[in-house]
């Protein structure tokens, strides 16, 4: 913000950036459903806090009743918060089989498309990779981390909640990626509502589908096809 | 343009009919009846008039384009209104016995629909003005005859059904890849229309000829050469009105016909024979007439003699096109329809025996001339004109053929042409001889496989009279081919426009 | 190629009757769906009476713009500028949705009466049609990623909630996965769309095409939007999620999904890869590539399959594959094999939809009639159900691609282009492709045919309900005939005149 010195914002990013990853990962590796709910609605008041932080007031707005309360919601909803069926507290499943090259290779390339592009935007006058990572800024560099994030849980678990929420991560790490590399452009901020509002009506229907699939016959994972985007 | 809706009324009216009859129920039989009657008088009529109109040198045609390039046309020539002719004919007399043959069983108006699209198809086929509309009909044909050719629903019946269309769509594949690419180094080629591909020039020969040999692939599964007969004979399954249509009528001739027009309007009869094609189809069709005569002199199922007899005779045809000469060419077109009138003769025949008696092997007719002297009658009208005895239509085809093969030069194929005929004696005579001079169930010797009294006559006159028409006509095909508008004056019309032009 | 700019520039703005004329075609399904959402129809009859209105909105937009040219259009909400764009493509794609969504709502109203389904799912059945309507709608008309990323999304949602609503475990697990499959696409999308803002400044497809230049970014953006909008569309390998949906959805749900949502996804993909990757030949032949695994692996699954509405899903992965042979014959090569693919791709697209549609409605009758779905349970049927037969019979007629139909003509134009572009493994690919529809389509009459089957008891089913699949069936048949027109429509495009 304007009225914050410099080196003031500068560091308040950077807390930002590392509180941001920390929360993803509480969330992501979490077996205890509830607590990496928790996590995933303190990892979106974080978002909307960086929203603020990056000049736009409406989509912190937006993020913090679509991601972090509503989709919260939706994610207790899921959990059966208050219900007569609630999940079991803990993911015990075991993750998908590592040995799948299949399901490994896409996520990666995936991950290294978005990161190569990246990094390509600020590197299109030629500077060396580690130059280009410190003009690339915190948020973009977590971002790209949390898309890995998000890609890792979303093929390694199979508990469908939890994939639930590594699709919100990741695609909260997508957000923060476009906000860093398009500026503040009005397109990338239409893009992002578009985004958050799909991310919601995602978790809304992800979540009663969770709900349903468990009261019908206690179906907590996919049978099959647990790979990455295959 | 006078009369450009005539070959769209002729389409029509079998579209509609088929239309209408799916829409009809089950146990309408008196609609439906009357509709197939209806349908096939009033298309007789169109093609007669056209017919009446050609020869007064009236031209018919109407097209409108398809897609980029190419157009759907329907034009009226010579050549074509013969097939017509032929198979809107053939068409009455099979309807007919259609409608007593399956008296009371299920199915009908399934039936009779899909029999109403392959006339219209047929009618297509002779009607199509370019490659791209002879494609469409070639190929609609074998679409509506697979629920006839399995119709019965038995599991032999579906068995050949299956046969049946692995044979010919991969033969329409195979047509299909030779128009496209014959359309991309020519554009769209109207029949009638010269000199086309021999403009190309002669480095595109080589390319044509592949071509050619990939087109007659495609025709040569429906007009059933040797290697490519086999879904033909298991085809026999089928109902005998189905059996009269496929050799007779629809199938086995638009093969033939395709190849008629192949050789004559697309590639032209000079080219053709200049690459070496015309030789290649004399080779093929000498080949097919003997092999599938010994292996007709082996079956004992009367329709699979028969089936194998077609696949014989039908190559007569092809031998007269491939012939280079005037004399071969009216062989080959007069056969087309000679050809058709003495098949379906023997079909419808051979259905009377197994309905009324129950009949399906050879040694099964002793004696039965005598129990059914109507139907033997027209059996050995027809039998007579597939040896070629005079003066029956049979005869004329061979003779021109004869005439032809000494005209290119090939006195050899005479002796093909001779043998042939002796097979075709050493396997339709032992049939006559069972019908006429052997004593049978008739004379109170044993008794009949199954016999049912279907009339008041020898069998039921559904059954009985389009036998005897089909062969009434084919014998005075024979006693007046040289009056105007027989099929033989027809042929030589037409020859006489392929080699004067 | 960059012509979409040219002619943008060049086209005429909408006039406000015009815009009227959108906006109704936009909404007016789903304000429809939401009245229906409360007093759900019937009657058939009220449908088709109540949808009349749209559909005629659609006809005279398709009248108007065919005859005075292509229509530019923008959107300003406050700073955003969105701009559709109305040529003769997406006229024609309106028309083609417009006509099945009808169909198929009017088949909805007799399904849902027969089937018995629980009524309150049910009437969520309207508003969820309406909501895909616009999102395609939208997606025709789009011109600019923003626009295109609503109306995907706005499609892909309602799409998957149609695919719920069952509301048996076997199709919750399937819209589960899909759910899954269609967000990591749109997140895939949205990272493309993100490195092409961020290294060009713009989303309008006529200002990208003008600025992108090749490279490394823009070739990275396309991938990704690529790997997105593949995997919505069930190209192979990324196929396997179609099958089990389609397995337990409702009928007139699959007749959509399988005739217009899948191909939604390929419009765009076609679209960006002309105009943000125009020479990318080796690419080009790999989506070629795949799109031949396709229509050969889709074949011989559909061969194998035991379901009918297996046989019929499977058999869309096949025919997609034809689609995408679209990307060889159109990329890097020249203009007259590029005039030809471009008709014979936009055929196939219009024919498969009307025949895919026919075809999930024909087996709806059949399954709903009968109460079996598997394939030898059919046995003897065509005695009894001529109709839905008929129906399927002359849906397949197109698939297989034989004449007189779109199938045909489609298949005839992009073998014309394939030869005479040189490139002899997709006509392999076609024939090929030809022989495996035919095998497994046939499948399907021999055990109907059978007539030494034990006979069945059969329930009744509404006239209307096979009426309009076997129109849908004959307009498959009726456009391979008749293609000229709307084909002249789609020339010229992309600058190439």
């Amino acid at each position: 913000m304007a009225i914050l010195p410099e080196a003031l914002a500068a560091a308040l990013e950077v807390m930002l950036a590392l509180l941001l990853l920390l929360m993803a990962l509480a969330c992501l590796v979490d077996r205890y459903l509830r607590r990496a709910c928790r996590s995933f609605v303190c990892f979106a008041v974080l978002m909307a806090l960086t929203w603020w932080q990056l000049r736009a007031p409406w989509l912190a707005a937006v993020e913090a009743v679509l991601g972090a309360l509503l989709t919260g919601f939706s994610l207790f909803f899921a959990l059966g918060f208050g219900a007569h069926h609630r999940l079991p507290r803990r993911d015990t499943l075991p993750g998908a089989s590592p040995s799948g090259v299949r399901s490994w290779l896409l996520p990666l390339t995936w991950w290294f498309m978005a990161a190569a592009a990246s990094l390509l935007l600020v590197d299109d006058v030629g500077t060396r990779l580690s130059e280009a990572l410190a003009v690339l800024g915190p948020l973009a560099l977590v971002g790209l981390a949390i898309i890995g994030l998000g890609l890792w849980g979303f093929v390694r678990h199979r508990h469908l909640l939890r994939r639930l929420l590594a699709f919100n991560v990741l695609g909260s790490g997508i957000f923060l990626v476009l906000a860093e590399v398009a500026g503040p452009r009005i397109e990338a901020q239409a893009l992002i509502l578009t985004g958050l509002i799909v991310a919601l009506f995602g978790s809304l229907l992800g979540a009663s589908l969770i709900r349903r699939l468990f009261i019908l016959d206690g179906r907590l994972a996919l049978g099959s096809g647990t790979g990455g985007k295959e | 343009m006078s009369g450009a809706w005539l070959p769209v009324a002729t389409l029509a009216t079998s579209l509609l009919a088929a239309t209408l009859i799916f829409a009809l129920p089950e146990r309408a039989w008196l609609a439906r009846t009357s509709l197939n009657l209806g349908a096939a008088l009033i298309k007789l009529g169109l093609v007669g008039w056209m017919i009446w109109g050609l020869h007064r040198g009236l031209e018919y045609a109407v097209e409108f384009p398809v897609a980029a390039g190419v157009s759907f046309v329907l034009r009226a020539d010579a050549l074509g209104i013969m097939f017509a002719g032929l198979s809107s004919l053939l068409w009455l007399f099979t309807t007919l016995y259609a409608i007593g043959y399956l008296e009371d069983s299920p199915n009908r108006k399934r039936f009779f629909g899909f029999f109403s699209l392959c006339v219209a198809s047929t009618l297509g086929i002779s009607l199509a003005g370019n490659l791209f509309t002879f494609l469409i009909f070639y190929e609609m044909l074998t679409l509506s005859t697979y629920p006839l050719v399995v119709h019965r629903g038995t599991r032999k019946a579906l068995a050949a059904g299956s046969v049946y269309l692995r044979y010919t769509l991969s033969g329409g594949l195979a047509l299909l890849l030779g128009v496209v690419s014959l359309h991309v180094l020519a554009g769209d080629i109207r029949f009638g229309e010269r000199e086309i591909l021999a403009d190309l020039g002669a480095e595109w020969y080589p390319i044509l000829v592949g071509l050619f040999v990939v087109m007659i692939l495609g025709l040569g599964v429906k007009t059933a050469l040797v290697p490519l007969h086999g879904w033909l004979p298991r085809a026999m399954v089928a109902p005998a009105p189905v059996s009269a249509l496929l050799h007779a009528v629809a199938v086995v001739k638009a093969g033939a016909f395709g190849i008629v027009r192949l050789v004559y309007d697309v590639y032209g009869i000079e080219l053709s024979y200049q690459l070496w094609l015309l030789h290649g189809l004399v080779a093929i069709s000498a080949l097919t007439i003997l092999y599938a005569s010994l292996r007709a002199l082996a079956q004992q199922e009367l329709k699979a003699r028969l089936a194998f007899s077609t696949v014989s005779q039908v190559s007569y045809i092809v031998l007269g096109v491939g012939l280079f000469g005037p004399l071969s060419t009216v062989a080959a077109l007069s056969h087309l329809l000679h050809q058709g009138l003495m098949k379906a003769t023997l079909f419808f025949c051979a259905g009377n025996y197994a309905e009324e008696l129950g009949i399906h092997r050879i040694d099964e007719l002793d004696g039965a001339g005598w129990r059914m002297p109507l139907t033997s009658l027209a059996f050995t009208v027809g039998a007579l004109g597939m040896i070629g005895l005079p003066p029956t239509v049979g005869f004329i085809s061979k003779w021109y053929l004869g005439l032809g093969a000494v005209e290119a030069g090939m006195p050899w194929l005479i002796a093909v042409l001779a043998a042939s005929s002796l097979l075709n004696a050493a396997y339709f005579l032992p049939i006559l001889q069972r019908l006429w001079f052997r004593p049978g169930p008739a004379h109170g010797q044993g008794e009949w496989p199954d016999e049912r009294r279907l009339g008041r006559l020898e069998t039921s006159g559904w059954l009985l009279w389009p036998t005897l028409a089909t062969a009434a006509f084919s014998l005075l095909a024979g006693f007046l081919a040289s009056m105007p508008f027989s099929p033989l004056e027809w042929a030589t019309r037409v020859a006489s426009q392929e080699y004067l032009l | 190629m960059n012509a979409l700019a040219v002619l943008g520039d060049e086209a005429l703005h909408l006039t406000p009757s015009l815009w009227a004329v959108v906006w109704l075609i936009v909404w007016g399904p789903l304000l429809l769906g939401l009245v229906a959402l409360y007093f759900p129809p019937h009657r058939m009859l009220t449908a088709a009476a109540a949808y009349l209105p749209v559909m005629a909105a659609t006809g005279w937009l398709v009248a108007t713009i065919a005859v005075s040219g292509p229509r530019h259009a923008s959107l300003s909400l406050g700073e955003l500028t969105l701009t559709w764009y109305l040529d003769g493509l997406a006229i024609l794609l309106l028309l083609l949705t417009q006509t099945v969504l009808m169909a198929s709502a009017v088949f909805a109203v007799g399904y849902c009466r027969t089937a018995e389904l629980p009524s309150r799912p049910a009437a969520w059945l309207w508003p969820l049609l309406g909501g895909l309507s616009s999102g395609l709608t939208l997606i025709w008309i789009a011109a600019d990623l923003l626009s295109l990323y609503v109306g995907l999304e706005l499609m892909g949602l309602c799409a998957v909630a149609l695919m719920l609503l069952p509301g048996e475990a076997e199709a919750l697990a399937a819209g589960m996965r899909y759910l899954l499959y269609a967000l990591v696409g749109s997140l895939a999308w949205l990272l493309g769309v993100s490195l092409l803002l961020g290294a060009w400044g713009r989303l309008d497809l006529a200002g990208l095409a003008a600025v992108a230049e090749p490279g490394a970014v823009t070739t990275l953006a396309v991938a990704l939007l690529s790997a997105g909008l593949l995997l919505k569309a069930s190209i192979f390998p990324l196929h396997a999620w179609l099958a089990p949906v389609h397995g337990a959805a409702w009928i007139p749900v699959s007749a959509v999904h399988a005739a217009l949502v899948i191909k939604a996804s390929f419009v765009i993909l076609l679209k960006l890869w002309l105009l943000l990757a125009p020479g990318q030949m080796a690419a080009a032949w790999l989506l070629g590539g795949l799109g031949s695994l396709a229509v050969l692996w889709g074949g011989i699954l559909a061969w194998r399959a035991q379901g009918l509405k297996e046989l019929v899903a499977f058999s869309t992965v096949g025919q997609l594959g034809y689609l995408m042979l679209a990307f060889p014959l159109l990329i890097g090569t020249s203009e007259a094999v590029a005039a030809l693919a471009w008709r014979g791709t936009w055929l196939h697209l219009a024919g498969h939809a009307l025949a895919k549609a026919a075809m999930f409605m024909a087996v709806g009758s059949l399954v709903l009639s009968t109460g079996r779905s598997k394939l030898v349970e059919l046995a003897g049927t065509s005695r009894r159900l001529p109709l839905p037969l008929l129906v399927f019979g002359l849906a397949a007629v197109t698939l297989m691609g034989l004449p007189p139909s779109a199938g045909f003509t489609a298949k005839w134009l992009l073998l014309q282009a394939a030869i005479r572009g040189e490139q002899w493994l997709w006509i392999g690919v076609l024939v090929l492709g030809t022989m495996l529809t035919a095998a497994y389509l046939f499948r399907m009459f021999r055990h109907s045919f059978d007539e030494q089957a034990p006979h069945l008891t059969y329930r009744r089913l509404p006239l209307g309900m096979d009426m309009m699949a076997l129109l849908l069936a004959l307009a498959a048949l009726a456009l391979g005939l008749v293609a000229d027109w709307p084909l002249e429509l789609l020339w010229p495009w992309g600058g190439r005149t």
